[in-house]
């Protein structure tokens, strides 16, 4: 059975293109141009996948409204927020809804495609309770590579893809200083600096909720990051 | 030196102005001449008055000129009384006729000398003097308060010698030619005795004083028997005219010193606030041509409240465009994305389609060039997203010494081929700041400084340890700035570079960055060419003592 993905896109070109490329990976796509015919079709049927952009034509905050309704019908559908949109103000919001990622639109398509695979293979093994052999501990860390899931002394850090992908190559090798370039080429991602700086501070924060004293995650002016 | 010439402006022209007034003086003169011409045509009518009251007695009483007039030689004793001052009854000591004598008696205590003359114009009678003791000078001594008694002085030190210039003064010392005793043949005589009432002003032989005259026929039936003559000077008239022109002009003089004096303190403060909305207006915008502060608007209600607050909307106005200015990078970038989404997923889309091989090459070109565009917006964003950032950036304690000493190795590892020179102090440099934000700073820095070095040279980054502030100076030997852009390097946009073709986009946002942080750190940024080498030094001034916000 192949897996449906559904884009939400306004702007006709994009969605075209999104559309071609993922038929021609064998997915099954159902493209909407707009919120109302895009909540219509999921009522009918639920995607396997999501890729939203935020603004819809004139309704400038359309894909968060609908990522919360999409949310609502279903806790575990991966959701991907594709967007012209890179203020720190968004990606807070798009992943506060339950967002399993955010794009900007300069993403290229084997990058998406790249993450589209991995989402669907975390989603799948989660079905699966079995125990995934590759396993990453460090500490108190526990990262599947397979489920693309982090814990913390036992407990599941809830962690974007990108995240996720930041993290997997700082504890990689510990001590090492990744420099952002690095960071940004393993999170498959092409952002600036501060948007990287700003990752680090929500994975961070994420890491801080279920340990005050977390602190693995160091920063190294001038270079770059590295895990303790 | 402009606050000097407004000053002098505003104030110079109203002085100006002011001497419009000084034609008040004027008119008062005309006035008191007016007033001058008034009182002798008075002195006149009083003097035909007495002329005619006196020939009134002597009408019609023929026994009167029965005397024989004493000739005109032989009144020696006359000479002598009208050297001296006026003694009552003096004029009488020898009367020709003791009975016109006794008639003139009464009236020799008028101001005038009067004579009755037969018609051989031989003097029968004679009564009165043209000399009286100044009435003036009495009176006022120093009484009343110091300002009173300034006001004396002033008048009598330096007003009334001025006014003497311009004044005739009336004075006792003249020569009077009819003292003699007898009535020289005058017109006023001859007309009386030809029966008619003549009026006569003639001045003394000297020319000291004016002499007015009236003479009245005295009638004994048809017949003109003799005349009176009533004389008089004008000094009495002269002297009232002074006093009211004296006076006249103290208070033009006083009214025109309060007024001058208003008016400048008026003008001072007029000029004044116009260079302070000056100074206002000058300060509201730095030397970069960026609104510092907005201006505050007085709340006068005059055109000078006005004038600010309408400067007050230009500022504002300026400022909205200098923001608009700075927010079309972020508009930019957002715009463009669509369009870039569009050809880069169709370009994606193409690379993954069975193509003949020199297809491949255009599109790898065409990928190339996506990419670049994708830099741009990246680095423009970075600026922009920097801005917003800023916002929520948290500040910490930490050591300023091991950051920057930290961000250098990462260069020297980053840009094999430039050797960097760290100086800075040995210990510890605590600071209260955004360490991601300072150490962006100096990555801008820089690679603004490995950009413009000359090859083989060294950068230097020092870092300066002040009691009140920090100082990061990174230096580098190179081209040296132009000198009109010296002022604009920090701002958005804004680039010196020459193309050199590299392929690297210059959107001159390093160092707007570099100013973004400083700004946020509450210090700032600047750049000069160095004194040692060719080259330029970036500095950047931080306060080290911040209150925690």
């Amino acid at each position: 059975m192949s897996r449906r993905i559904a884009i939400v896109e306004d702007e006709p070109a994009i969605r075209g293109n999104y559309v071609d490329v993922l038929r021609k990976q064998g997915y099954e796509v159902a493209a909407h141009g707009n919120r109302a015919d895009a909540l219509a079709a999921f009522r009918t049927r639920l995607p396997d996948l999501a890729v939203v952009d935020i603004g819809l034509g004139d309704d400038i905050d359309g894909g968060f409204a609908l990522c919360r309704e999409l949310r609502a019908m279903s806790a575990t559908v991966p959701i991907i927020f594709l967007s012209a949109r890179d203020s720190d103000f968004d990606i807070v919001a798009g992943l506060r809804l339950g967002a399993d990622d955010y794009l900007t639109k300069d993403v290229s398509l084997p990058h998406l495609l790249a993450r589209i695979a991995a989402l669907f293979r975390r989603s799948d093994l989660l079905a699966t309770p079995q125990a995934s052999e590759e396993i990453l501990e460090r500490g108190p860390l526990t990262l599947d590579l397979k489920r693309l899931t982090a814990h913390w002394a036992g407990k599941r850090v809830d962690l974007t893809l990108t995240e996720f992908w930041m993290v997997h190559a700082l504890a990689r090798f510990p001590g090492h200083v990744k420099d952002r370039d690095g960071l940004m080429h393993d999170a498959k991602i092409v952002v600036d600096d501060s948007t990287i700086t700003s990752h680090i501070k929500r994975i961070r924060k994420k890491f801080m909720v279920l340990d005050a004293k977390f602190d693995c995650i160091e920063t190294v002016y001038g270079m770059g990051y590295r895990w303790k | 030196m402009i606050r000097a010439r407004i000053a002098l402006g505003i104030r110079a022209q109203l002085l100006l102005v002011l001497t419009v007034f000084l034609a008040i003086p004027w008119l008062g003169y005309e006035y008191v001449r007016e007033l001058e011409r008034f009182l002798r045509d008075s002195q006149e009518r009083t003097l035909a008055g007495t002329a005619q009251a006196v020939a009134t007695a002597l009408h019609d009483r023929p026994q009167l000129f029965e005397v024989r007039a004493a000739p005109l030689d032989t009144l020696p004793s006359e000479r002598a009384s009208d050297d001296v001052t006026l003694r009552p009854g003096a004029a009488l000591e020898t009367p020709e006729s003791p009975e016109i004598g006794q008639i003139l008696h009464g009236l020799s205590r008028t101001t005038a000398r009067i004579w009755v003359v037969d018609r051989d114009q031989h003097v029968l009678a004679r009564a009165g003097s043209l000399r009286h003791p100044s009435a003036a000078s009495a009176g006022s001594a120093a009484e009343g308060s110091s300002i009173s008694r300034f006001g004396a002085w002033l008048d009598r030190e330096a007003l009334q010698p001025l006014y003497s210039k311009v004044l005739q003064q009336p004075t006792e010392e003249f020569s009077d030619e009819r003292s003699g005793g007898a009535v020289a043949a005058g017109r006023d005589v001859e007309g009386a005795l030809a029966g008619i009432l003549t009026i006569d002003r003639r001045p003394t032989a000297d020319g000291r004083a004016i002499i007015v005259s009236a003479a009245h026929p005295i009638w004994v039936g048809d017949e003109v028997k003799g005349a009176v003559i009533v004389e008089e000077t004008t000094n009495a008239a002269l002297a009232e005219r002074n006093r009211a022109f004296a006076r006249l002009f103290n208070i033009v003089l006083a009214a025109l010193l309060v007024g001058s004096v208003a008016l400048t303190l008026y003008a001072s403060w007029l000029s004044s606030r116009i260079r302070r909305l000056r100074d206002e207006a000058e300060a509201a915008i730095d030397a970069r041509g960026r609104v510092r502060r907005p201006l505050a608007g007085s709340n006068a209600r005059d055109e000078i409240g006005d004038l600010s607050r309408s400067f007050g909307s230009a500022l504002a106005r300026l400022t909205e465009y200098a923001s608009y200015q700075e927010a079309m990078a972020s508009r930019l970038s957002h715009e463009l994305r669509t369009p870039i989404a569009v050809v880069r997923s169709s370009v994606d889309n193409l690379a993954l389609q069975p193509l003949p091989g020199d297809a491949r090459v255009y599109i790898e070109r065409a990928q190339q060039g996506l990419s670049r565009l994708a830099n741009i917006i990246t680095r423009i964003s970075e600026a922009t997203r920097l801005e917003e950032s800023l916002a929520e950036a948290e500040r910490e304690r930490f050591d300023l010494a091991r950051v920057v000493a930290g961000c250098v190795d990462g260069y020297r590892a980053a840009y094999r081929d430039q050797v960097f020179d760290l100086r800075g102090p040995s210990g510890e440099v605590p600071f209260y700041g955004a360490p991601e934000l300072i150490a962006q700073m100096l990555d801008k820095l820089c690679a603004n400084a490995v950009e413009f070095a000359a090859p083989a040279t060294p950068i230097i980054v020092a870092l300066k340890h002040e009691e009140n502030a920090v100082a990061l100076e990174v230096a580098n030997e190179g081209p040296p700035l132009p000198a009109k852009m010296q002022g604009r390097l920090f701002d958005s946009m804004v680039s010196v570079r020459q193309n050199r073709g590299d392929g690297e986009p210059h959107l001159g946002l390093g160092l707007y960055i570099v100013r973004l942080i400083a700004e946020f750190h509450g210090g700032r940024a600047s750049a000069a060419n160095r004194d040692d080498v060719q080259g330029v030094t970036v500095s950047v001034v931080l306060p080290r003592v911040r209150a925690v916000r």
